[in-house]
């Protein structure tokens, strides 16, 4: 009979069907993102049908946000429970019956529950499994797998203004809307491509020694569900049952608390600088078109830097500091912010443009690949749900505490100049916080080394095991390309 | 040359000014405020700027007055007052059969009144909605604004609309298109996209069964080596 083949069972596929994954995530994270913006040019159309005021029809818009940011803690507890796959087709199928039945809504409360909740609820069960499963397909080439799904966004973006546009103009906003409740069904394409991965599709069936079920199942910890742990672990009460499916331990992880604080903080200034460049350039005399040319220059800089970016990201000298990188983009686009009063002709608001597109993309494409390289890919799904409700309230407060800034001072620069603080506040925070981080976690590894070499230890199946968990659960920074050196030297001391 | 509007809802006083950029070669040239043929004095002057005041109570003042700047070359710039623009919408009013349409009409003044008309063939009906109270409703939420909406609409409903609202030194008109479809129009193209959803998963999940198989196939054939 062969020896038991012990080994681990096959890390991520880097590539192979995961390039179809990406695709489909990329599909999904651009409805995710871009959908809600698209639809803003139905509503003055909606406002007149109505005969609401404009500021009742964008309510729209913030619902559908607020839903699609605050329902990510659900979204992770079922792609626990069940997968990304169902999750996500599903969630296709909510965003499709969301818009069918806005096609045939005779009142604004009606639309805010068919497009706000339905459909917000749908893209939130779309984002969230989509960065997720990239995690679970990719390792060594992660950040570009990232980087190009993220860009799934400007790209979803530039399709859907025009689209959107077109099928206003020939099917009015009801027959528009019906229309994209059909196209938000390929959200159920993309979720068919999430072919699952995990243990289950990876054990080896051959005869195992204990040591071998042991690494086995600290394989399986890291990356299938976490149901196996309680196993041995006996009864468990309601909170446990809970922990199971949201990872709230979490708030005990270190990096987690440094990226949801960085990150909250950040999303005060993100987005309303892109909500208001296109009043600002009108403000100074530009007029609509040259505006909005301006946004599709955002847009299309956005479009290249992301998957710019993974690759930088991915590379040698990057990956391993990539908190460094991450908080450096911040500050960069904090520092665009800051720079761009002083932008008072067309040429310089396009030079701000680019700047900004190219920061932004930067900030986007890392936003995801940061938290997995911090907490992990198993604890990822938590994490990511747990991110996103923090988020979402700053991130529906940013653009209105900025138009509360323009109405009272009559200004757009101080709006700009409170986004350009606050995210090179953040961004430097981040900075400080992840060089503490980074070195208290090379401490940990040391540690963990001298542990691991000492010969007295007593090893017992649940200390191995225990020593297995501790690792997937503060392993911070995914050290793979750097412990695989360090196994290198270990092998050259042993043999 | 340079123009510009001047709406003029109600009888008021204007003065119109036209001032000549430090910069221009012009100098000291000889100024003259015309409407059509007809010369107005100006009242005051500067340097470099000429006014006129004009009294406008009548529709009869309105008009394209024009100041005409004459030295080696010549410039000049012309006032339109008129009558207040009303806005509508330029592209076609989409809706649906058994649907309500919605056309709003809206102006930056006040206006006296609103009426609606529509055409039959050539000529224009007026919507009196006291007759037609069930299909056509008018209301003005406010003195800027009038909204007409033609409910349970029918293919014969589509057609020219005209918004018409008078001010005190005349009227203003804006056309709407109504365009009514039948909910054949947007279904095709969504049964099209639902159906290439359906291949698409179908030919997604298909293929994966197939791989599953032949790789299933495959270790078989590997635990047979094996046990060999």
């Amino acid at each position: 009979p062969a020896p038991a083949e012990a080994g681990r069972a096959p890390g991520p596929p880097d590539g192979g069907w995961g390039w179809m994954v990406l695709l489909g995530a990329f599909l999904s994270i651009g409805f995710a993102y871009a959908f809600p913006k698209g639809l803003a040019i139905f509503f003055k159309e909606i406002q007149g049908f109505f005969g609401t005021s404009y500021s009742e029809v964008a309510w729209v818009s913030s619902i559908m946000l607020a839903t699609t940011y605050g329902a990510g803690p659900i979204s992770s507890i079922l792609v626990n429970r069940y997968g990304s796959r169902p999750v996500v087709m599903f969630g296709g199928l909510l965003c499709g019956v969301g818009m069918i039945s806005a096609a045939f809504c005779t009142s604004i409360l009606q639309l805010y529950i068919c497009v706000g909740f339905i459909t917000g609820f749908g893209l939130a069960l779309n984002l969230q499994p989509s960065v997720i499963i990239i995690g679970k397909y990719f390792l060594k080439r992660r950040p570009i797998a990232n980087g190009l799904a993220m860009a799934g966004s400007p790209v979803m973006l530039c399709t859907l203004a025009p689209l959107n546009q077109f099928l206003f103009e020939n099917f009015g906003w009801r027959g528009s809307f019906l229309i994209l409740g059909a196209i938000l069904l390929n959200c159920c394409v993309a979720g068919a491509l999430f072919r699952p991965i995990g243990a289950h599709t990876a054990l080896v069936k051959t005869p195992v020694t204990e040591e071998g079920k042991d690494a086995l199942k600290g394989k399986i910890t890291e990356d299938g569900p976490t149901e196996n742990k309680p196993e041995e672990e006996g009864g468990k009460d309601c909170f446990e049952k809970i922990n199971q499916y949201l990872d709230f331990s979490l708030f005990k992880h270190r990096g987690f608390l440094i990226y949801l604080i960085g990150n909250v903080l950040m999303f005060l200034g993100f987005f309303a600088p892109i909500v208001f460049l296109a009043p600002y350039a009108k403000h100074t005399g530009i007029d609509e078109y040259s505006a909005a040319f301006l946004l599709s220059i955002l847009a299309v800089v956005d479009m290249v830097a992301r998957p710019t970016t993974g690759i930088i990201a991915n590379s040698k000298w990057v990956r391993p500091r990539i908190q460094y990188f991450f908080s450096f983009a911040i500050a960069f686009n904090g520092a665009c912010h800051l720079l761009c009063p002083l932008a008072s002709s067309y040429s310089g608001l396009v030079v701000y443009s680019s700047f900004f597109g190219l920061a932004f993309g930067m900030v986007c494409a890392m936003l995801f690949e940061t938290l997995m390289d911090l907490v992990g890919a198993a604890r990822f799904t938590s994490a990511v749900g747990l991110v996103t409700i923090a988020e979402c309230c700053t991130i529906l407060l940013g653009p209105p505490i900025g138009g509360i800034l323009i109405d009272t001072f009559g200004d757009y620069k101080y709006m700009f100049i409170k986004c350009g603080a606050v995210m090179v506040l953040a961004g430097t925070f981040l900075f400080i916080m992840n060089y503490y981080n980074y070195r208290m976690l090379a401490k940990e590894e040391k540690e963990r080394k001298t542990k691991e070499e000492d010969p007295k230890s007593v090893r017992t199946e649940d200390e191995s095991k225990k020593n297995w968990n501790k690792d997937s659960t503060q392993d911070g920074p995914e050290l793979e390309p750097l412990r695989e050196k360090g196994e290198g030297v270990k092998k050259e001391m042993n043999g | 040359s340079v123009e510009k509007d001047v709406p003029v809802p109600s009888p008021t006083k204007v003065d119109l000014t036209c001032k000549l950029d430090e910069n221009s070669n012009l100098k000291n040239p000889e100024v003259t405020w015309k409407k059509g043929s007809e010369i107005i004095p100006h009242i005051s002057k500067t340097p470099n700027s000429w006014t006129i005041q004009l009294t406008i109570s009548d529709k009869y003042h309105l008009g394209s007055y024009t100041c005409i700047l004459k030295g080696e070359k010549e410039v000049s710039a012309v006032f339109h007052l008129q009558v207040p623009k009303i806005e509508g919408k330029e592209k076609p009013v989409i809706t649906y059969e058994g649907d309500k349409a919605v056309m709003v009409c809206k102006t930056d003044y006040n206006a006296k009144t609103w009426t609606w008309h529509m055409t039959n063939g050539t000529e224009l009906v007026p919507i009196v909605k006291i007759l037609h109270a069930d299909k056509f409703q008018i209301m003005s939420p406010s003195a800027g604004v009038s909204r007409l909406e033609i409910l349970k609409l029918t293919k014969e409903d589509g057609g020219v609309y005209w918004c018409e609202a008078e001010f005190d030194l005349g009227t203003s008109k804006t056309r709407f298109e109504l365009r009514v479809l039948s909910i054949a129009g947007p279904l095709k193209p969504f049964i099209a996209i639902v159906t290439e959803v359906v291949i698409l998963v179908t030919a997604i999940v298909l293929y994966e069964v197939y791989s599953k198989r032949k790789q299933k196939g495959r270790e078989k054939e590997f635990d047979q080596i094996e046990q060999l």
